[in-house]
Parts: structure tokens; sequence; C-alpha cells
């Protein structure tokens, strides 16, 4: 008997568990709502964003933003896995099998790296003929894009698992989650250019993850690998391991 | 060979002791009943042996493996049913059986051919297409207790595993398990408030309360030990006062008047007490309407051991 390892037995069934036809159209849909309807309905009112040295049309701009966006939102799973393994009794029923906590932590990360790359690429496919004009992948940007999915998924992922190691009640995750995400969503440079915003939002766009996971995204979509991406790269990386580091250690002492 | 083996084990949760040095040694390839009442620690002990918390103090040694020191080697050959239900929402019965399977790398043949035959063996063929979400408490349960046998093990704990079944599911469940250990050698830690089914079951029993062992033996032999006060019953048609009168010089028997006028004897010579209160109602002119022993069974002794350490 082939022996497989545990972290890809229990990522096998994070995944199997997660996705469903609901949340692939889910994942699809509601990206292509916003680049095709929002995108092109904006145009006329923001003509061109200056993005590095380039000046991209709005659609370019808002489905290179979605990238992030979905990447964040993809990361759910990752606090609903730990949240309804708990309310279904799955997580004691793990740690009583053939796992260690280590083993669940890691499996998580990586579904949530799986799921948030899967993510990346489809909404990557999917806005390709919108931001085809000013794409610029090569050696340097593929990879940093492939970082930058990854390590932002995990920063989300573990804000998502510590949410739902935080809160047992259904509302309470609910609510907490869904407020920590849109704040997220709609005060980031997912959706507008920092350029041009008043400073109080400029600065609160700067204190949302969101948008340094969007910039280092956008840079490595559009070819424009500036120093600021550079820092942007090194905070999204710190915080991604504080975030992980605290919520590996909130799962760790979960008691039964 | 011991399967199970327990020194001083204690647990303590602030300021509450939830086990109590428990000393215990449990023989491979039989039924061993864990019995007590909501509280008693039966749960506590459970998470204990299977290494899902750790104990205050005290030494647990399961399948000859130290539970300090391989909490994980221990859990790689056990099976565990929780009190609590446990399941994937999103699954049906029959994926549900097939992941788990799939999380205890077992091999996909294998898989196919259990899952068949566990859905089978409990029942479950008209639902294996339902989604768990969709089950009822009973159905759910009865994936949950099957789910385990997907894999391979020599030691299966099951905590309250009939809690949501009807009679015919609990018989077959029973007889399930009596099947595994005689033809496996499969060791069975069951916890249960059905007494019935403890003596159905189980080849020794140990009874806990407050955290303590009050005792451990074999059914019959924890009714030999504690069953020698056997109960006899005579209603009778009235109780006039010369009877009450009579009567109160045999401490072994007790009147009671509701819901029908009624002798009890509870004596561990009731036959010689029964001759003797059958005389005074003849003396007393009293009617007999029936008379009815009430053989010693598991539920009384629990009761009076539970009783006795209360």
């Amino acid at each position: 008997m082939i022996r497989i390892n545990p972290i890809i037995r229990l990522v096998n069934r994070n995944l199997t568990i997660s996705i469903n036809p609901g949340f692939i159209i889910w994942q699809i849909l509601f990206p292509l709502i916003y680049i095709f309807v929002a995108g092109f309905a904006y145009t006329a009112l923001i003509d061109s964003v200056p993005f590095g040295g380039k000046n991209l049309d709005y659609p370019a701009f808002l489905a290179s933003g979605m990238i992030g966006f979905n990447i964040m939102n993809s990361t759910l799973i990752s606090g609903i896995i730990i949240w309804n393994d708990r309310r279904h009794g799955m997580f004691e029923q793990i740690m009583s099998g053939p796992f260690t906590r280590t083993h669940y932590i890691l499996s998580n990360i990586v579904t949530i790296g799986i799921i948030g790359l899967f993510s990346a690429a489809l909404i990557t496919a999917v806005g390709y003929p919108v931001f085809f004009d000013s794409v610029e992948f090569n050696i340097v940007t593929i990879p940093l894009i492939i970082f930058g999915s990854v390590v932002g998924a995990i920063l989300f992922g573990s804000i998502a698992s510590i949410i739902s190691v935080k809160l047992r009640s259904s509302e309470g995750f609910n609510v907490i989650i869904n407020t920590v995400f849109l704040f997220c969503a709609f005060a980031s440079t997912a959706f507008y250019p920092v350029q041009g915003a008043p400073q109080p939002l400029a600065t609160i766009f700067y204190l949302n993850p969101l948008s340094y996971l969007v910039d280092i995204i956008r840079a490595g979509i559009f070819g424009q690998v500036t120093d600021f991406v550079i820092i942007e790269m090194l905070v999204l990386v710190g915080l991604a391991a504080i975030l992980f580091v605290i919520a590996t250690k909130l799962l760790t002492k979960l008691d039964f | 060979m011991l399967c199970i083996e327990t020194k001083d084990l204690r647990k303590k949760y602030a300021s509450t002791v939830a086990v109590d040095g428990v000393d215990l040694q449990i023989e491979s390839g039989q039924v061993f009943g864990f019995l007590g009442p909501n509280g008693a620690g039966k749960s506590t002990v459970i998470k204990l042996l299977t290494t899902l918390i750790s104990p205050s103090n005290g030494k647990i040694s399961v399948l000859g493996i130290d539970s300090a020191k391989h909490p994980l080697e221990i859990r790689k050959k056990i099976g565990v049913v929780l009190q609590q239900p446990s399941y994937e929402p999103t699954l049906s019965a029959e994926k549900s059986l097939e992941k788990y399977g799939m999380m205890w790398n077992i091999d996909k043949k294998i898989r196919k051919k259990r899952t068949e035959e566990l859905l089978s063996a409990f029942g479950l063929e008209e639902i294996r297409k339902k989604k768990m979400d969709d089950l009822s408490i009973g159905q759910r349960r009865r994936v949950q207790v099957a789910r385990e046998f997907m894999h391979d093990m020599d030691l299966l704990f099951l905590d309250e595993p009939t809690v949501g079944l009807d009679p015919a599911a609990r018989r077959k469940l029973l007889d399930f398990l009596r099947e595994q250990v005689k033809n496996s050698g499969l060791t069975i830690f069951y916890t249960t408030h059905v007494l019935s089914e403890a003596e159905y079951l189980c080849d020794n029993i140990a009874i806990i309360n407050n955290g303590k062992i009050m005792a451990v033996d074999s059914p019959s032999e924890l009714k030999n030990r504690f069953g020698h006060e056997k109960t006899i019953k005579i209603h009778i048609s009235t109780v006039s006062e010369e009877l009450k009168s009579k009567l109160s010089t045999i401490p072994e028997c007790q009147i009671k008047l509701e819901p029908e006028p009624t002798v009890i004897i509870n004596s561990t010579k009731s036959e010689i007490v029964l001759m003797n209160i059958l005389k005074i109602l003849n003396e007393t002119d009293t009617k007999i309407n029936d008379l009815s022993a009430i053989p010693t069974n598991l539920e009384e002794i629990f009761l009076k051991v539970v009783g006795d350490s209360n």
C-alpha cells in the first residue's frame, strides 16, 4: 500500500468538502460581474489609471485588482473549514485519528494556497482579454504573481482561521468575517487607484493588507516591479508570518 | 495481553476533579463496558485514553504504548466514536465513508469494498446518496459508527454509540460489534446508559462515579457480589392497622400504598422473610392479588453501587 502523507490526505478531504459547483460558480460569476459590468460602466467616469510607468484603462486596472480580491474571498474557506469542523465535531474526530495538530494546520495552509492559486489563475484567464494589451508576463513577473497569491492566501486564510477559532456562534462568525472582508475589499486599491483619493482614505488603503496583495499582483501582471512593490512584498510576508503564527498558536491551544 | 492499563489516572479542571485515581487493567479481545451516571467522568476517561487530552497525573498505556511518549502511535491503532456527533455536512453517507477511509490511507479498492459492506451492515443503502446534513440523528449516528470500521484497528472506543438509534438498529449494531470481537479479536471500550445493552454485550464492566472506579467485574460476578438482595412484591387488597403493626416488626419489608397497596421485601434472605409475611397476611385475613419476584439485573446493581458511593 502506498503511504500518502497525512497532510495530503487532509488537503484532499478539505478540497472535497469545500469545493462544490456553487463555490466555483460564485468564484467565477462574482468577479466577472465586477470586471465586465462595473469595469466597463465606470470607464465613462475613469478614463485611465496611472500604474507604474503605464496608463491602464479602468477594466484592466479592475480585472487585475479582482485577482487579489478573489484570492482573499476564496481563503474564507479556511475559516469555514475550521469553524465547520468544530461545529460538526470533525476537529475532535480528526485529532483522535492518525493526525497531529501540525498536520491539520499545514493542511489548511496548503488548501488555501491551492485555492488561492486556482482563484488567481481563474481570474487571469477570465480577465486576460480585457488587459491583454498591457500584460507583461515574463520570468520575473509570473513567479511574482504566484508568490503574491500564495502569501496573500496564507495571510487572509490566517485571518479567517483566527476569527473561526475565536467565535463559536454562526451569527457571530458570519457577521465578523463579512465585516472584516468587506472592509478589506472596499478600503483597498482593488477597485480604485490610491492617486487622487482623499488623504485619510489613502492612509486607510495602506493599513489594509489587500492593497499590498493587489499591488504585487498588478505589478506582476503589468511588469511594473518598483522599489515600493518590493517593500510591499516584505510587508506582506511579515504580516502573513505574524498572522500565521497567531492562528497556529490559537489552533494549538484549542481544547476539547 | 493487556490492551489498556492506567495507574492512578487523574484529570483536574480548575477546581473540578473529573477523574480521580483511576486504575484499569483491560485484557484484549473483549468488550469492556464503562458505566456511570451523567458527569461521572466516562467521557473524560475516553478522551484521556484516546490521547485527546493529557492527564494531570498518572500513567496510561494503550496497546502497550505509553500515551505520554507516543500519542500518535496509539491513535494510528485505535478507532474512536465520540459521544458528540461528527460529520461532514456537505458529503453524502456513502462519500463520508469513502473519504474517511481515504483519510486513514486505505487503498481505493478496499475502500470501495468496505463502503458497500458497511452500507449494507448498517442498513444505510437507501440513504447512501443523502447528504449528512439531511439525515436524522439516528441515521447520522449509524454513519458515524460505520465510518470507524473503514479502517483497521486493534481497539475501538465507543462513547454511547446507540444514542438516537431505534431498537432494531440498536440490536443490529450490538450484534455487529459482537461479531467483530469474535472474528477479528478487536477490543471494544464501550460506554452506555442503557444497562441492558451492557449486559447483552460486555464481557467485563466498570462502574465509575465522581471520577472513581466503584466496581470492576464481569456482569455475572457483579450480580453475585451486589445482587444478594432480592426484591419480592406482594400486591394486596387492603392495609389494616393490625397488618401495619405486625409488619413493622420485620425490618426487611416496607408497605407502599400507591398506586396500589404493596408489600415490598428487600432482603438477602427474601425467601424466609416471605414465609413470615405470608403467615402475617394469613393471620390478618389479607387477600393477595399478585406476587412477583424481581430478578437482579445490572440496572439494580448500578443503582446500588452508585447510590452507595453517593
